[in-house]
């Protein structure tokens, strides 16, 4: 098999946590940090982590308002996250292709 | 990593992704204050039973607004509660799902209390047919639009709203088949409303009280 595809995985996105934030956000809208947490029953600090990562890749974005008084912090892909997840998902394609192929 | 690894992977972000769309909100108190309304809506209207069709249309009509109301406010208290928007995917996608079966209903029963298709009995129809009409046609076909609505909804939802609504519209459509040999009054339709829309939601409310389990996200 043609080790190229692999070594093309996105670094960022190909850690677990990420890839279930990524795969989460790239289906809806936004969520907010509870959907994200509670969804995939991640701890605070685990969400917190991978999402400050996704953050400083420019992958997603953070929104802070208030609804109903309370703080309500929600995370949606950037165009570049999105551009990102889809080419992850081709380099997967690429590799299930290239093993049909053999 | 081979092609098991990516194939697995792909499994999993669409996984991932179908959770991201579905409405996971606790359900059962929603069944169950929609069942209370209803069994209590049908005890009160067969303690003061009112003969006339359209006074019938129009106080289940109430009823159902009343669940409407009650429905937004729990749903808007467990967003609350979880610190997430009221207005989120999942709830815009179960809301537009489950509108177009209850606009309908609701049109239909305007249309029979404002117009030409309320049982007039100086229209030629017998007293017989005009109370079958409204106190069990027009249930029956309620609970089917209502049936319709659910499994619509149920494709954003996680446990078994589909099947719900197939018993709606079966129960629903049943009412058709059945003979009628004594005129039906406004107790028999409160009877058929509370026994449906009321107990079928408590017993499955009740179901999943007993069985849910926190979804992930709920």
């Amino acid at each position: 098999m043609n080790p190229e595809p692999f070594l093309q995985l996105d670094r960022v996105i190909h850690e677990k946590g990420r890839l279930a934030i990524m795969s989460l956000l790239a289906a809806t809208p936004q969520l907010a940090f509870t959907e994200i947490r509670n969804t995939l029953n991640m701890t605070d600090g685990n969400v917190t982590a991978h999402l400050r990562t996704l953050l400083e890749a420019g992958y997603i974005s953070m929104t802070k308002a208030f609804e109903h008084g309370r703080p309500l912090t929600t995370y949606a892909l950037t165009a570049r996250g999105r551009q990102a997840f889809a080419e992850y998902l081709d380099l997967l394609e690429r590799i299930l292709e290239q093993a049909r192929g053999k | 990593m081979d092609a098991h690894w990516a194939a697995h992977q792909l499994q999993v972000i669409r996984t991932l992704m179908e959770r991201a769309a579905l409405y996971r909100r606790a359900l059962s108190p929603i069944l169950l204050v929609a069942g209370g309304l209803g069994a209590a809506g049908a005890l009160a209207g067969w303690k003061a039973p009112v003969e006339l069709p359209g006074t019938f249309i129009a106080y289940w009509l109430g009823l159902a607004a009343l669940g409407v109301a009650l429905t937004l406010a729990i749903v808007r208290k467990q967003a609350l509660k979880d610190a997430e928007p009221f207005w989120s995917p999942p709830a815009r996608r179960v809301s537009l799902a489950l509108l177009p079966a209850l606009a309908g209903g609701l049109l239909l029963s305007l249309g029979a209390l404002a117009g030409p298709a309320l049982p007039r009995l100086r229209d030629g129809m017998t007293i017989h047919a005009a109370h079958l009409m409204a106190f069990v046609w027009l249930p029956g076909l309620w609970m089917i639009l209502y049936g319709c609505a659910l499994h619509a909804a149920g494709f954003f939802m996680p446990r078994g709203i589909r099947l719900f609504g197939w018993c709606f519209v079966i129960v629903g459509a049943a009412l058709f088949f059945l003979p009628w040999a004594h005129t039906p009054t406004c107790r028999t339709g409160h009877l058929l409303m509370g026994l449906c829309f009321g107990g079928l939601h408590l017993a499955y409310g009740m179901y999943l009280r007993l069985t849910e389990k926190p979804l992930p996200g709920a």
